[in-house]
């Protein structure tokens, strides 16, 4: 389906607003990425071309960069996230399960919410069979964790218009790759309807640090501008404010003070919060519908 | 058929030393031009413009991505504007894709009670050199402006600035006045076409979120910057001869939360300074086939 026949245009201007409950403006979805790089195939993003600039397989350097996030930089965010008692999302290839069975594990245990991120970070145009792909990544995360993930996000938010038909099928619930509205959107599949909760890709540290080359204090100041106009915002309606990390870029050394600050700075006003894909959907369902009734 | 007409062809050297001063009126010293683009991304086509190419960035299609960041701009970032020009006062121009008024009539209504100038911006993005029926095309998207607006757009700027040889000439036949795409002078000019003469307005593709933003991926609070180094010289300048200073916007980036208020500090920055004038690309227009006294006014 064209993603037109799935939503209908809305302005957010003259829409009703939703309801937070009491005490609570604006919600913080802090995401935590965690990926597969295959040594058989181009690295997912490169931090370092070879020289001479042409690409090479194995691309030694950038799957060892990658490797920093789960060997090393994880465990950092780890500290940092129980130190602010910040229940990530956190959303993972599920070929994660296999090759890094306690970083999930730790996931696990420290009560995280695993969102499922296809089998490896390959995009979905690439897949033979999207479908099987999905049900596969799916089936390995519950069995892992002896829970159905509820969240999806496509490997580089890629999706086809397939897509979302196969994720309603398989039960997912929300997904995080629709980047186009400042509160939760119901989208039509062929199965059932799926949630697009605000994501955002701009806060996002592959997009600033990876591709736009940021100075590492720019994740403070950007996600800081950011926060501060939606908070204003909040006074009138709710907002929400996703922040995504991935290891091997927010879990290095010096980045991680910038994460930390940031975290703290915005979680110290009044009435905000940090909920999970999971809540902030349970949240909606009960209040999205109520408005939509009204 | 004679082949079209090359650009200094259409406009001789001029050297603005040599020039007698423009004047504008009163006291004003210096015009600040705002252009609002407002765009329709067909998900059938490459999205306009990538934040996050897909992982090993290979292009891949559907770009559903891409699409809900350019629609986050229309659903959300495009109040951000309203609001502040109407707290403002001023009334922009529109560079908006004709087909805004069949895929986001809600969007150019409000643009067009607000007052907005509408400045035609091809039906939809994508170069101009990729039109099948260039003339078609331009024709078409007048008219869908005009019937919306029940006025006939001034004003032409092409998608991502675009044009070939013969645009001009097209452009001047479906009875647009002025352009923006030639960003050579600090002042209007008057070039040639085959259809009379033709008003080009002083653009930017420096002072323009998607350079400064998309594709040279500075910091939020850059724009400010650069837009306060360039008013601050313009405005030494705008003592001897009247300047233009302009700014170009488009909700998917400075709506986004992150930079709104830098937009803003714009505005409270320029007019903190006597003797400037909000004018959109009309009011310039009209000012200055008074002053130029060019054919293209008649």
């Amino acid at each position: 389906m064209h993603p037109r026949e799935r939503l209908p245009y809305s302005p957010i201007e003259g829409r009703a607003p939703l309801r937070l409950p009491k005490g609570v403006r604006l919600v913080v979805w802090p995401v935590l990425a965690l990926e597969e790089w295959d040594m058989g195939r181009p690295m997912a993003r490169m931090v370092i071309s070879p020289p001479q600039g042409q690409p090479m397989l194995p691309d030694h350097p950038n799957w060892s960069w990658h490797e920093y996030g789960m060997r090393v930089g994880f465990w950092r965010l780890r500290k940092v996230m129980q130190k602010l008692n910040i229940n990530p999302t956190v959303t993972l290839n599920a070929r994660v399960c296999e090759t890094y069975p306690s970083v999930v594990k730790a996931c696990i245990d420290s009560g995280w919410e695993l969102n499922a991120h296809s089998y490896d970070q390959v995009p979905m145009h690439k897949l033979d069979d999207e479908r099987a792909v999905i049900d596969k990544s799916m089936d390995i995360i519950e069995k892992f964790s002896g829970k159905r993930p509820r969240g999806w996000f496509g490997p580089g938010l890629t999706q086809t218009f397939d897509t979302l038909d196969y994720l309603s099928e398989a039960g997912v619930e929300y997904i995080g790759d629709w980047v186009l509205d400042d509160e939760p959107v119901t989208i039509e599949t062929r199965h059932k309807p799926i949630v697009a909760l605000p994501y955002n890709f701009e806060i996002h540290d592959i997009v600033m640090m990876a591709l736009q080359n940021h100075p590492s204090d720019e994740w403070h100041g950007r996600a800081l501008d950011h926060f501060d106009v939606l908070y204003a915002e909040s006074a009138e309606r709710p907002k929400f404010m996703a922040i995504a990390c991935h290891p091997y870029l927010s879990g290095v050394p010096h980045r991680i003070g910038h994460v930390e600050r940031t975290f703290a700075e915005i979680l110290s006003h009044d009435g905000v919060v940090a909920w999970d894909g999971s809540k902030i959907l349970d949240w909606y369902l009960t209040e999205g519908r109520m408005r939509d009734a009204a | 058929m004679a082949s079209p007409m090359i650009p200094r062809e259409r406009s001789d050297y001029s050297a603005i030393v040599d020039r007698p001063p423009l004047k504008l009126p009163g006291n004003a010293r210096i015009v600040f031009w705002t252009i609002v683009n407002y765009e329709v991304w067909d998900i059938g086509k490459p999205m306009a413009r990538q934040l996050l190419p897909a992982p090993t960035g290979v292009p891949l299609m559907p770009d559903v991505v891409h699409w809900g960041f350019h629609e986050y701009g229309m659903r959300v970032g495009c109040w951000r504007f309203f609001e502040l020009y109407k707290k403002l006062g001023i009334k922009p121009t529109l560079a908006a894709n004709a087909r805004i008024c069949e895929d986001y009539p809600r969007v150019a209504k409000e643009a067009r009670d607000a007052g907005w100038e509408f400045m035609g911006h091809a039906y939809e993005q994508g170069p101009i050199h990729k039109e099948t029926d260039q003339a078609g095309m331009i024709n078409r998207t007048m008219d869908i402006m005009e019937k919306f607006c029940g006025k006939r757009p001034v004003g032409w700027l092409g998608p991502g600035l675009t044009q070939t040889l013969e645009t001009p000439d097209l452009l001047a036949a479906a009875g647009v006045k002025y352009i923006g795409d030639w960003v050579y002078d600090d002042e209007p000019t008057v070039i040639k076409t085959t259809r009379g003469p033709l008003v080009t307005l002083p653009y930017t593709i420096e002072c323009n979120d998607i350079p400064v933003m998309i594709i040279q991926h500075h910091n939020s609070d850059y724009l400010l910057k650069l837009v306060m180094d360039q008013f601050d010289r313009l405005y030494a300048e705008s003592a001897k001869r009247a300047k233009f200073c302009t700014l170009a916007i488009h909700p998917y980036i400075s709506g986004q939360p992150h930079r709104i208020k830098y937009l803003e500090q714009i505005y409270d920055y320029v007019n903190r300074h006597e003797g400037v004038l909000h004018w959109n690309g009309e009011q310039i227009f009209d000012w200055y086939r008074g002053v130029a006294k060019t054919e293209a006014a008649a």
